[in-house]
């Protein structure tokens, strides 16, 4: 089924700077109508020379190549040493179960390949296949720690050489994959593809201290350290909600106080702070709605309190659970009954989902419950206290699924229902819908990850299927006069999905514009003056 | 002691290796710790009205503190759908293998109700079980042998599958269409496998008997097969009670001072042994997750 040159796991040790895979624009996955999708650009001069590109050309990682064979021979013992430790209990309890699984019962059926929109939308790369990385750790793994791999090699399958090509390139396998898991979905033996490579980024952060510097540095260093990834500190959160209350003057006429830090609230919300700054018309909304509701809740300003995000769910099991802990203890202390997590779809996943088993009994989730927005928006509409005129939203609408929440989290009725009632077309479901959704390309960092050349490779090859999609969605009503809305509520999602239009041209090109969930509730509320969502924005 | 009593050992060897080998493998995929949540939806044992579309509690408010309806049995039910039918690989393998597949795990459960059906045949006068025996051993037989040759073909014809095929894999594939072909064979020299049945009966009831060399080569092979089977991953259908169980549909979350939380706070004081600048040394995880200032680089 691959179209490309045939490419084997030893080549993963192939000495030289020469990228396995050479990507261009016409040999991946055609789309269903025009775009203005630029050719793929060659790495800038000079990058060849001080950066490892030798697995597609591609990489977030502006660290230099080491010079000496001490420094490669370091990586690679650094490599090996956390490779063991992935198999360690102790070292790894969260997942050594169904990794140990993964590695040892997969039966190379290959029925995931098809379910990846990274496999798909590369044209079929051989490299990006789910099992491609998973079998390249598997081999590795059986030579240097099996009798049988040490013994028989090759004989066996354990014929991949580690050296620091190998080890450089498998960190790049690590980030070319969504952990979507939708490879894991249709797994007949329920492998799970995705989580390997989760754990191949979690041996280079745990054991090596490497990882996209947006996710470690950046990432969840900084949120610990400074109180959010945005770098907003509790004195700059002040900042920011007092002008979201004059933002939701200027757009509403409505005079709101946005609670902080109160005491005994019902409600904790806890946004992704990026949406204060590249959004904030999403925060605002919600404080809009819960107001209206008549709901009693609050934000924190506790470091930390205001940003819901946790890239440790992405790589890094550690600071997982350091901002897990957090995030939690400060809706402790403010004695509020619940956590409710904004539109953020990994921040669900995090904190009402993987923190579960990660903390102790006190901060269990009969303790400190923590849910998503999303069923209590739908109650919010049901309780009939907002009215909601949907012909205030008369314009064609899709919905797309953040893995996090839908796949991962089996949230799928209630953002659907809310449409039905706050908008006024049919919802033009995207194929395949609810938990059997494509990425958005922005999945686990990458939607945030944008050094070196990496958001080329993101628009171009993780984000190409969404757009398909959402180009197939809209099949008849493409006509750029009639603006097109793309609900996404998830902030990584909103992210990949900008860049997204913007890479093919879809806002010129067809009037497609993406938003949030809240942001179509508030625009279709009755006694507000309307024009809450800019539909003809030039920004876009 | 003969050719005969050596038959008898091998059979009673097999059947408590695969017995036992299997429990031990069992027992440390058990005995591992809990994995944390990582469920992928849908869930199987989900409220009714949930189940097709893959919605899960968590659509509901208050979740963390309401009873839930779940249902276990759908969960066995789901399970069994997939390895009777293995309805993932015929809805979404693009190789085509679906057929060759069913074909040979078909083949294999029948192999086993074939054994039984010998077995029975040994201890039970019931009318037709000759016949069912027949039919079902041959179907057994056929379909094992057609689907492991079938996919031999497929593995080493198609590039993508055959990068992916290890040696063992070839083996295995090999191994399986060996022991269906011998049987097939023996059953051209026996139309009524009444020399199976016999030989069946030699081991349950420790009285060697003379069978034709082309049933001894079968009844070997299906044994050794069984020696062999535990130490691979042919044992998947185990695995998958643990990976869909106990991982991908474990939705179960904690309760403080409940057995899962006693398991977690006992995983909590493991030491990692991480070596990254922002991993303390010597701390436990519970340790590491309270730090609110964590170390920013070894001293």
């Amino acid at each position: 089924m691959s179209h490309q040159k045939p490419i084997s796991f030893r080549d993963m040790a192939q000495p030289g700077d020469e990228p396995l895979v050479t990507l261009e624009r016409d040999a991946l996955m055609p789309l269903p109508a025009p775009t203005a999708e630029p050719l793929l650009q060659a790495p800038k001069a000079g990058w060849a020379e001080k950066y490892d590109l030798s697995l597609d050309g591609h990489s977030d990682f502006d660290f230099p190549k080491p010079k000496t064979a001490e420094e490669e021979q370091r990586l690679v013992n650094g490599f090996l040493s956390g490779l063991q430790k992935l198999f360690d209990p102790q070292s790894n309890w969260p997942f050594v179960k169904l990794l140990k699984l993964s590695m040892d019962y997969c039966v190379h059926c290959q029925t995931c390949s098809e379910a990846c929109h990274v496999y798909c939308g590369s044209g079929r790369q051989e490299v990006y296949r789910p099992t491609y990385r998973s079998e390249v750790l598997r081999r590795i793994y059986q030579r240097y720690f099996t009798p049988s791999g040490k013994l028989l090699k090759s004989w066996v399958g354990a014929d991949v050489e580690l050296n620091a090509k190998t080890v450089r390139r498998l960190l790049e396998l690590a980030y070319r994959c969504n952990i979507c898991r939708r490879c894991a979905q249709v797994c007949p033996v329920g492998i799970d593809n995705a989580l390997l490579a989760r754990e191949i980024r979690k041996l280079f952060s745990q054991e090596l201290g490497i990882a996209p510097k947006e996710l470690l540095q950046k990432g969840t260093r900084q949120q610990l350290q400074v109180g959010s990834t945005t770098g907003m500190n509790p004195a700059g959160f002040k900042d920011t909600i007092e002008f979201q209350e004059e933002l939701i003057y200027e757009k509403t006429g409505r005079k709101i106080r946005i609670p902080i830090d109160k005491k005994g609230a019902d409600i904790l919300l806890i946004h992704n702070a990026g949406e204060f700054m590249a959004w904030p018309e999403n925060p605002a909304a919600f404080a809009i709605l819960f107001e209206a509701a008549g709901l009693n809740w609050t934000l924190s300003s506790e470091s930390l309190g205001y940003d819901g995000v946790n890239y440790g769910a992405w790589f890094d099991d550690v600071e997982l659970a350091r901002i897990a802990m957090r995030q939690v203890s400060i809706a402790n202390q403010l004695g509020v009954k619940k956590i409710v997590v904004g539109e953020c779809g990994h921040a669900h996943k995090a904190l009402c989902v993987i923190a579960d088993r990660v903390l102790p009994g006190d901060l269990s989730l009969p303790e400190m419950p923590r849910e998503s927005c999303l069923p209590l928006l739908w109650q919010i509409v049901q309780r009939g206290a907002i009215k909601f005129d949907p012909a205030r939203n008369d314009f064609p609408i899709t919905l797309h699924d953040p893995c996090n929440i839908v796949r991962l989290m089996g949230i799928v009725a209630p953002q659907r229902n809310i449409i039905k009632r706050v908008c006024a077309q049919p919802l033009r479901e995207l194929a395949p819908q609810g938990v059997n959704n494509y990425c958005c390309g922005g999945g686990s960092g990458f939607a945030i990850m944008d050094t070196l050349n990496f958001s080329q490779w993101r628009k171009s090859v993780s984000s190409r299927m969404k757009v398909k999609q959402v180009l197939d969605a809209f099949a008849d009503v493409l006509d750029p006069a009639a603006p097109k809305y793309v609900t996404a509520p998830c902030s990584n999602c909103k992210g990949a999905l900008r860049d997204a239009i913007g890479h093919y041209g879809l806002w010129d090109k067809y009037r497609i514009m993406y938003g949030g969930l809240v942001d179509l509730m508030v625009n279709a509320m009755a006694d507000l003056p309307g024009g809450f969502i800019e539909l003809n924005r030039e920004d876009l | 002691m003969g050719f005969e009593h050596f038959m008898v050992g091998f059979g009673w060897l097999a059947a408590v290796l695969f017995v036992g080998v299997s429990a031990y493998k069992i027992a440390r995929i058990a005995r591992l710790p809990l994995n944390v949540r990582w469920e992928v939806y849908p869930v199987p044992h989900e409220a009714k009205e949930k189940r097709p579309y893959g919605g899960s509690y968590m659509e509901e408010m208050d979740w963390a503190t309401t009873k839930r309806e779940a249902s276990p049995l759908a969960t066995y039910r789901e399970i069994a759908t997939e390895v009777t039918t293995l309805k993932r690989v015929k809805e979404h393998n693009g190789y085509g293998i679906w057929p060759l597949s069913l074909a040979m795990h078909w083949g294999l459960y029948l192999y086993f109700v074939w054994l039984f059906l010998l077995v029975a045949g040994n201890v039970l006068l019931v009318p037709g079980l000759s016949l069912l025996t027949i039919v079902v051993g041959l179907a057994a037989h056929v379909l094992g042998a057609a689907g492991a040759l079938g996919l031999i073909v497929k593995r080493t014809t198609n590039r993508d599958l055959r990068l992916y095929t290890t040696p063992p894999d070839y083996f295995n594939l090999l191994f399986l269409a060996a022991l269906f072909l011998a049987g097939l064979v023996s059953w051209f020299g026996d139309r009524s496998f009444a020399t199976h049945k016999a030989y069946i009966g030699s081991v349950l009831f420790f009285r060697p008997v003379h069978v034709p060399a082309a049933v001894s080569v079968s009844f070997l092979l299906f044994e050794l097969f069984m020696i062999y089977m535990p130490f691979t991953k042919l044992i998947h259908y185990f695995a998958k009670y643990f990976t869909f169980d106990r991982a991908l549909w474990d939705d179960d979350f904690k309760a403080k001072g409940s057995a899962k939380d006693r398991q977690v706070t006992e995983q909590l004081a493991f030491k990692p042994g991480w070596a990254a600048p922002h991993i303390a040394p010597g701390q436990t995880w519970l340790q590491q997750a309270q730090a609110t200032t964590p170390p920013e680089a070894r001293k």
